[in-house]
């Protein structure tokens, strides 16, 4: 079955999730983020200039919503395995630890008044600037690109 | 039962008793635009013909009282202290707890005349060059509002006697009751604590949300400070931070100051108008204000989640989470 459908596949070219993308074999193409794209262009498209006044922020704001949901079908997958390296490396833990056990051990450590050694500080710090970085790939494309003050 | 009559009439009758007018006396109100942009209060703009005060006003009202932060009474009280000191707010009229006339209790102020809505405010200022110039002027504008002796608030105005402790604790109450735990608050929130400064030598009336779409500008300048509903006594630095947040930047990312100026600008004039200029709480209270906002939106997730507001606004703001994280960071980052 999993070898029929990558054939397929193969003969009808890839797009951004296509061959060689982690789901392959559990549906059918257009994937999550190819679908997502679908239903924002139709948002932007269309619905927005349909829809009465009171309502197309709301639609723009969906609109927006997919787009995020694209973008996290695309780079969710890399960007969590980056951030259980990263916490597990300013933890001193294995990287196969999930990631929410990683974030609540460390937000303890932070909660916790005992002192952190600066060089610790620094590079935890580091390790959550590196990963709100990758958030806001995902949420918001260029926040984090600003030459101005913060 | 009998139907309310229209805004015109009950105002018309409710302002020829205010102004105790006789019977002969000329008085016509008319309702000549709405907006709805202060979200839950309703703003009419009114052209006023006879009467002592001929001119065009604007009525605003709160649908119900139970949700007003501040009592109309009280935030026209603020207000009308406020301007007497110096600081530009539209002069108010009238006041009326009565909310049989408009359906809540409402004031009227005078109509000024200019620009309110961020992006179009931020072109005219562009366009006549007087960012720098109204940064100077709400510089001046705070020194004059912290000057007033808070003794002459209203009595049911917040008071916290420990305004940095109030807010780091609501804060971190916040961050506590958090659906997941997000270590970059955390970090701020561990921050926030180490540098906490200690409580304001002087504690005075703020205005707590003046900011780029809560101030009118034309093309001469700062017009007038709007909304005073989250007035309250605290710590002066707090104004200061909060309008140099980067949510009322509006894209203007090179003016800290709401995409009009920056910090210098707003230091000077605020100190040569007599205002005492801490770095130091400054620095502390724009952590703290950035963390208060990325709260709020995890607050707003929250409530889309369980049911208490649900809108498909209120579930992105989840997702706008990492941006106030990470002006948090950045901001530690270079403190």
């Amino acid at each position: 079955m999993a070898l029929a459908h990558a054939s397929l596949i193969a003969g009808f070219g890839s797009g951004p999730g296509g061959a060689g993308c982690e789901a392959l074999g559990v549906q059918y193409r257009p994937d999550a983020a190819e679908l997502l794209d679908a239903v924002a262009s139709l948002l932007e498209d269309d619905v927005i200039a349909a829809v009465p006044a009171h309502l197309q922020h709301q639609v723009r704001v969906a609109a927006n919503l997919c787009r995020i949901l694209e973008r996290e079908a695309t780079f969710g997958p890399a960007n969590d395995a980056a951030e259980r390296g990263r916490l597990a490396g300013v933890l001193g833990a294995d990287d196969d630890r999930d990631l929410v056990s990683l974030r609540t051990e460390l937000a303890a450590i932070l909660a916790d008044p005992a002192p952190i050694e600066p060089a610790l500080d620094r590079s935890i710090r580091d390790a959550l600037l590196a990963t709100l970085r990758a958030d806001l790939a995902v949420a918001k494309p260029g926040y984090d690109a600003t030459t101005g003050a913060p | 039962m009998t139907e309310r009559p229209n805004p015109d009439d009950a105002l018309r009758d409710w302002l020829r008793a205010t102004w105790q007018l006789g019977p002969d006396e000329h008085l016509h109100v008319g309702v000549v635009g709405q907006s709805t942009a202060g979200a839950r209060r309703r703003n009419l703009v009114l052209e006023i013909t006879g009467g002592p005060r001929p001119g065009r006003y604007v009525a605003t009202v709160l649908p119900t009282a139970d949700i007003a932060i501040l009592s109309m009474v009280d935030e026209a009280t603020i207000r009308m202290l406020a301007r007497e000191h110096g600081v530009p707010v539209p002069e108010v009229i009238g006041v009326s707890v009565d909310e049989s006339v408009l359906g809540g209790q409402f004031f009227i102020s005078e109509f000024i005349a200019g620009e309110t809505i961020p992006r179009r405010l931020l072109r005219l200022v562009r366009e006549h060059d007087i960012g720098p110039r109204i940064v100077g002027q709400l510089g001046e504008a705070f020194a004059r509002l912290h000057a007033v002796d808070p003794a002459l608030a209203p009595a049911a105005i917040g008071a916290p006697s420990a305004p940095v402790g109030a807010a780091l604790d609501a804060v971190s109450t916040v961050i506590d009751n958090l659906l997941q735990p997000e270590p970059a608050f955390s970090y701020a929130l561990r921050w926030l604590r180490e540098h906490r400064p200690t409580e304001p030598p002087q504690r005075r009336i703020v205005h707590a949300d003046v900011r780029t779409g809560n101030i009118i500008v034309d093309h001469t300048g700062l017009r007038s400070i709007l909304d005073w509903e989250t007035a309250k006594i605290g710590d002066p630095m707090e104004d200061l931070a909060w309008v140099c947040t980067r949510m009322w930047r509006f894209g203007e990312d090179h003016f800290t100051v709401g995409g009009l100026g920056t910090v210098e600008q707003l230091r000077d004039a605020y100190v040569a108008a007599g205002g005492i200029w801490d770095e130091q709480r400054f620095h502390w209270w724009r952590v703290l204000v950035t963390m208060r906002w990325g709260t709020g939106l995890a607050g707003q997730a929250a409530m889309h989640l369980d049911g208490r507001f649900s809108s498909v606004v209120m579930a992105a703001s989840g997702r706008r989470v990492a941006e106030l994280a990470y002006d948090a960071l950045t901001l530690i980052d270079v403190g």
